[in-house]
């Protein structure tokens, strides 16, 4: 099966060729395509066109493409009626610049799909001369019809790819947006059901902030053990933690029970770190590559995955298995199953992972080759095994952190590389290299988050912690556990 | 060039911080701590204007430390030096360049990417077409350009790094971007020299030529002071020597008599009196302090983490 | 079979999304390039510029000119804000600070309280008005075949490969004066030169700001044929440019150009290639999985030109300041 959320028959396949052949061509030419045509004025060319309009309808809880839902443009003489394609995207070429009015026709949305709320339907759009697939998003919202109270905003982020053709395109698999957590995790929490006003929000928020954080710490921790033992900041460590997540999501899809999909994560995840430290850090090790040529290596290694993920998991989102009925209720707060146990498991390892790095003597060693590998090779200790353990144990708790956060939030080609800079935040507050600073960190930094949503508004939660971030690195660049150093 | 006489130099009966007839630096009450380790604590020095003074002391005793606070690289904790008559105290790296104190580094900063002849010349003062404005009208700075490229020239040449003038710094060996870094630092007309170990890395057969020159910087007029591990190369050249220990000044005075201070051994050797200070230094020396350097760096570090 | 897209792919050597795209790797040349700042924040340059471009002209009916001084000067203010607090920290400091601050301007300008002024997720349209009205060329097409344009394009085809030239002639300029060489000692080792009595923080912030500048314009640029569209200006703009910068040499001053046209060509032909190979059968792809190929070439092209060849096209080996 493939990863892709809808079954398609064959017709469909058929005309998702045309589409996509018209919607290649639309990249090249810059222009829109592919449209389907039923009009009451002549359907205009949008390849040919100088002004066109990119609609694109979409489910608001899966952002799935809704086909063949017909809708109308209207104005400046121009009256006609389109259907959306099998992606719910449709191009529509306009006779000149004006102002339209696109409608969505609420009979032919499917009731399964929901409806378009009438807050953003129909919608007035400005179009100035050659603005070409000026963009139209509807969402459709499920269950209450139309109703002006559960509007999400009519336009997401995973609009257009940020390729810079003129066009919306290129496929419908490329987001641009790279910060959206997106998370649906508030929806485990319900606030405000108990009507327990600002302390209950505010615990519910802390709780939800601290079981984000210690999945953060399972991500972030590896980054930090990778900066400390080869001065790598690795741009790609968010890939290892959606690996993780796909991980999981391929073993649920093949019918594997939940725990046996985290094992899986585990245990493929690090196979893959070391798949990455054998065939692409120890040879760039080897040839000396400079610091600055591997942060970049580690950027390109990290677009050219994601894609790959893309490529074969598809654009959309990809639900784990989960059971949404609450498991356990702690006043105002109610979580799932998936919730607690993914904090418990968390917590788990991160005790263990502290075990190991305290008293075994991998642990010992790896924290030798972070404070000077020099002097730790002087003194006998195989400064690469060391470094290959690391990359294996860090892709493992990144992967270990993809399924938690999937299961926790959502899972998508982008989770992980979505969180990256949290990762960074969070190394960089508990201090460069130092893992438990990285605990401490992205606990901090989760809770942090989340409480701030009190006073601003949710969607800036993300640009929050990255204040954070450049703050602490003004004031404190040491961190809240790191050594001091001397900078500047 | 005869050395200058211990009579024009000092003002007073030799001891730590006498004073001088003629100082072009003086240094109140300089404090650094690194944590809880004190890295330099200097009460009182003078440096006598127009000779060569060195500045020694055991590993770790704050030499580069105290070179890095006087030339604004590094800020202390309490503390004024006055140059020249003027408080140098909180002023950047780059305006106690400007004011004629230049410094060269322990670790050589030829720019190896750069052509020799751009290293000389970045060296130059009053250039405008280091304006971004005027950068983009030659015209303007065309002129300079010319002067202080024959500048640049001359000096290349005194060093004997003429031939090299359009190779990549990078290409030199490590005693000539030695020489290309004095001569660079030149290019400013500076009043003080500060050289941070000359000597270190240079091959031994370049050594003779290094010190010629730098008694060449005093027979110009220039003042030079020098950290140096060498004492026969303290012998050779300084007329002043400065003793460092343990972030203090210990003892003061013209070579010849220096070494035989007893605060100079006890600093240098503990109990062994009876070695001769001249015959345990040299370029082992050199390697051991650049070793003790990271040592220190860590104990530094420990020290700043503790002390927290 | 329809091989247009081989001409279409050509006409990418002109488009005005190629010059947008190697302005803003001129300013990126500026600062690390020549500089050696590690900004990893060139698409928030863009963003600024392009924000404030278009806001200026839609919601304070701007003229042209002040449109364009608003989008200067907020692209100014960008980098001073950036670099005041960064420019005396660490190199790798400042790249997870410009990163970050990107992303802050990406996410607050698409937060829906601020839909008034900056048009939330959706972005802003018609940020061309004034610009287009001043278009010298009469109404018409121009060129021939697959590769023809009407006025404004011909006329945003102009003005962006002009200040292209502008852009160009200027860092050539400055990075052939003494100015070009204290910035290339700072990016060697800036304790050098500040040794030498230079001003290493004025020198660098003069680099962030006209750097930046070069980004804000090529921001406005960018968003003249097309709308303004917040998540355009994501993370991986930053990194496109990176790979256009070191295609065509990181420390040279066309190699932006070259880069940026060869980025966009390989890119146009790549999908063709693509589309051809699938329509055809030729591929066992579908349709959809070739949207993601471009940016896995992309990344695969990034990572191997940085160490197997960092100079680039038109770069020196010896001038190659970051591979050791």
């Amino acid at each position: 099966m493939t990863a892709t959320s809808h079954p398609r028959s064959s017709p469909h396949r058929l005309r998702l060729l045309l589409a996509g052949l018209v919607a290649v061509f639309s990249v090249l030419f810059g222009f829109g395509g592919s449209a389907a045509w039923a009009a009451s004025s002549a359907p205009i060319d949008p390849t040919t066109a100088q002004e066109s309009l990119a609609v694109w309808l979409r489910q608001a809880s899966d952002k799935a493409g809704i086909p063949d839902v017909s809708f109308s443009v209207k104005g400046s003489g121009f009256d006609a009626t389109f259907t959306t394609d099998a992606e719910g995207r449709a191009t529509v070429g306009l006779p000149g610049p004006g102002t339209y009015t696109v409608e969505i026709d609420g009979s032919t949305v499917p009731a399964t799909a929901g409806a378009v709320p009438s807050a953003s339907n129909p919608r007035e759009i400005d179009v100035s001369a050659t603005n070409q697939n000026v963009p139209v998003n509807f969402l459709a919202v499920a269950g209450d019809a139309g109703g002006a109270a559960a509007t999400p905003a009519p336009a997401t982020s995973a609009s257009t790819p940020a390729t810079g053709t003129d066009t919306g395109a290129g496929g419908g698999t490329t987001s641009g947006g790279s910060a959206d957590t997106s998370d649906p995790a508030t929806t485990t929490v319900d606030a405000a059901a108990g009507g327990t006003g600002f302390w209950g929000i505010a615990f519910s928020k802390l709780v939800t902030g601290l079981i984000f954080g210690l999945l953060l710490a399972l991500a972030a921790i590896g980054a930090s053990l990778i900066y400390g033992t080869t001065g790598l900041n690795n741009f790609a460590h968010g890939e290892l933690v959606t690996f993780g997540g796909l991980v999981a999501f391929t073993a649920a899809t093949l019918g594997a029970p939940g725990w046996l999909g985290i094992l899986l994560a585990i245990v493929i995840g690090g196979a893959f770190g070391l798949v990455q430290d054998t065939f692409i850090w120890r040879p760039l090790r080897k040839r000396r590559v400079g610091l600055i040529p591997l942060m970049i290596v580690s950027i390109g290694l990290a677009l050219s995955t994601r894609y790959i993920y893309v490529f074969f998991y598809g654009g959309d989102r990809l639900a784990l298995p989960n059971d949404p009925s609450p498991f356990l209720v702690l006043g105002p707060v109610s979580l799932r199953f998936t919730d607690v146990m993914g904090a418990v498991v968390a917590a788990v390892v991160l005790v263990a992972v502290a075990f190991v790095l305290l008293k075994t003597k991998l642990g010992k060693a790896t924290r030798a080759v972070s404070d000077n590998p020099s002097l730790a090779a002087a003194s006998g200790i195989n400064v690469d095994s060391v470094i290959r353990s690391v990359w294996i144990g860090s892709a493992a708790l990144a992967g270990l952190a993809g399924v938690l956060v999937g299961y926790y939030q959502s899972l998508r080609w982008d989770t992980g590389s979505a969180i990256l800079l949290l990762i960074f935040a969070a190394v960089t507050l508990g201090g460069l290299g130092s893992a438990f600073g990285a605990l401490v960190g992205s606990i901090v930094l989760g809770v942090f988050m989340n409480l701030a949503t009190l006073v601003i508004p949710e969607n800036l939660k993300y640009a929050a912690a990255l204040v954070v971030l450049i703050v602490i690195l003004l004031f404190r660049p040491q961190g809240i556990l790191g050594k001091r150093e001397r900078i500047g | 060039m005869p050395k200058t006489p211990v009579d024009q130099i000092v003002a007073g009966p030799i001891e730590p911080g006498v004073k001088k007839k003629n100082p072009i630096l003086v240094v109140d009450g300089v404090r650094r701590t690194f944590g809880g380790l004190t890295a330099v604590n200097v009460d009182h020095v003078e440096i006598p204007a127009g000779a060569v003074t060195a500045l020694i002391g055991p590993n770790g005793a704050g030499k580069t430390t105290f070179f890095n606070l006087l030339t604004g690289f590094d800020k202390p904790n309490e503390g004024s030096w006055n140059f020249k008559g003027e408080n140098l105290a909180g002023v950047p790296a780059f305006k106690v360049a400007r004011r004629g104190m230049v410094r060269t580094f322990q670790l050589t900063k030829a720019l190896s990417l750069m052509k020799v002849i751009d290293n000389m010349l970045l060296g130059a003062t009053k250039q405008p077409g280091e304006n971004m404005f005027r950068a983009l009208f030659p015209f303007t700075w065309k002129q300079r350009e010319a002067d202080v490229e024959e500048r640049a020239q001359s000096l290349l040449a005194r060093f004997k790094l003429d031939a090299k003038k359009d190779d990549y710094a990078g290409s030199l060996s490590g005693g000539q971007r030695k020489l290309l870094e004095m001569a660079r630092a030149l290019m400013s007309d500076p009043d003080l020299v500060m050289l941070d170990e000359p000597m270190a890395g240079v091959n031994p057969a370049l050594t003779q030529s290094l010190l010629h020159h730098i008694l060449d910087l005093k027979e110009q007029g220039m003042t030079v002071l020098f950290v140096e591990h060498d004492m026969h190369v303290v012998q050779e050249i300084a007329d002043w020597v400065i003793v460092m220990a343990e972030g203090k000044v210990v003892a003061e005075g013209p070579p010849s008599t220096v070494m035989s201070d007893p605060a100079v051994i006890d600093a240098y050797l503990g109990a062994h009196h009876d070695t001769d200070l001249g015959t345990i230094s040299g370029q082992l020396e050199v390697a051991e302090e650049m070793e003790s350097d990271l040592i220190r760096h860590e104990v530094e570090e420990e020290a700043a983490h503790d002390g927290k | 079979m329809d091989f247009n897209f081989i001409w279409l792919s050509l006409g990418e050597i002109a488009s005005p999304t190629t010059a947008a795209y190697a302005l803003a790797t001129i300013g990126l040349v500026v600062h690390f390039g020549f500089t050696g700042l590690l900004n990893f924040g060139q698409a928030g340059f863009m963003a600024v510029g392009g924000y404030a471009f278009a806001i200026a002209t839609l919601k304070f009916d701007a003229p042209l000119p002040m449109a364009v001084l608003a989008t200067i000067l907020a692209s100014a203010l960008f980098a001073l804000i950036l670099g005041i607090p960064t420019l005396r920290l660490r190199a790798d400091y400042l790249s997870i600070v410009t990163i970050a601050a990107s992303e802050i301007i990406r996410l607050s300008v698409k937060t829906s309280e601020l839909t008034d002024i900056t048009g939330g997720a959706t972005g802003l349209n018609g940020a061309a008005k004034t610009f287009n009205a001043i278009n010298p060329f009469p109404k018409g097409n121009y060129g021939f075949g697959v590769l023809t344009y009407t006025a404004d394009q011909l006329w945003v085809r102009v003005v962006g490969w002009t200040l292209v030239a502008l852009a160009c002639l200027v860092v050539f300029l400055l990075v052939r004066s003494p100015w070009g060489r204290v910035v290339k000692g700072i990016r060697e080792d800036e304790d050098a030169v500040r040794s030498l009595g230079k001003n290493v923080f004025s020198y660098k912030m003069q680099a962030l700001i006209f750097g930046g500048v070069l980004g804000g314009l090529a921001g406005m640029l960018f968003i003249l044929p097309r709308s303004l569209q917040p998540d355009n200006y994501g993370t991986q703009l930053t990194f496109f440019l990176y790979t256009i910068m070191l295609l065509g040499g990181a420390t040279t001053v066309f190699g932006p150009v070259i880069g940026s046209m060869i980025f966009w060509v390989t890119l146009s032909l790549s999908d063709g290639l693509l589309a051809l190979g699938i329509n055809s059968g030729i591929l066992p792809i579908t349709s959809v999985q070739q949207g993601p190929v471009r940016f896995i070439i992309v990344g695969v092209a990034l990572a191997l030109l940085v160490v197997f060849r960092p100079q680039g096209i038109l770069g020196n080996k010896k001038e190659v300041f970051f591979s050791a």
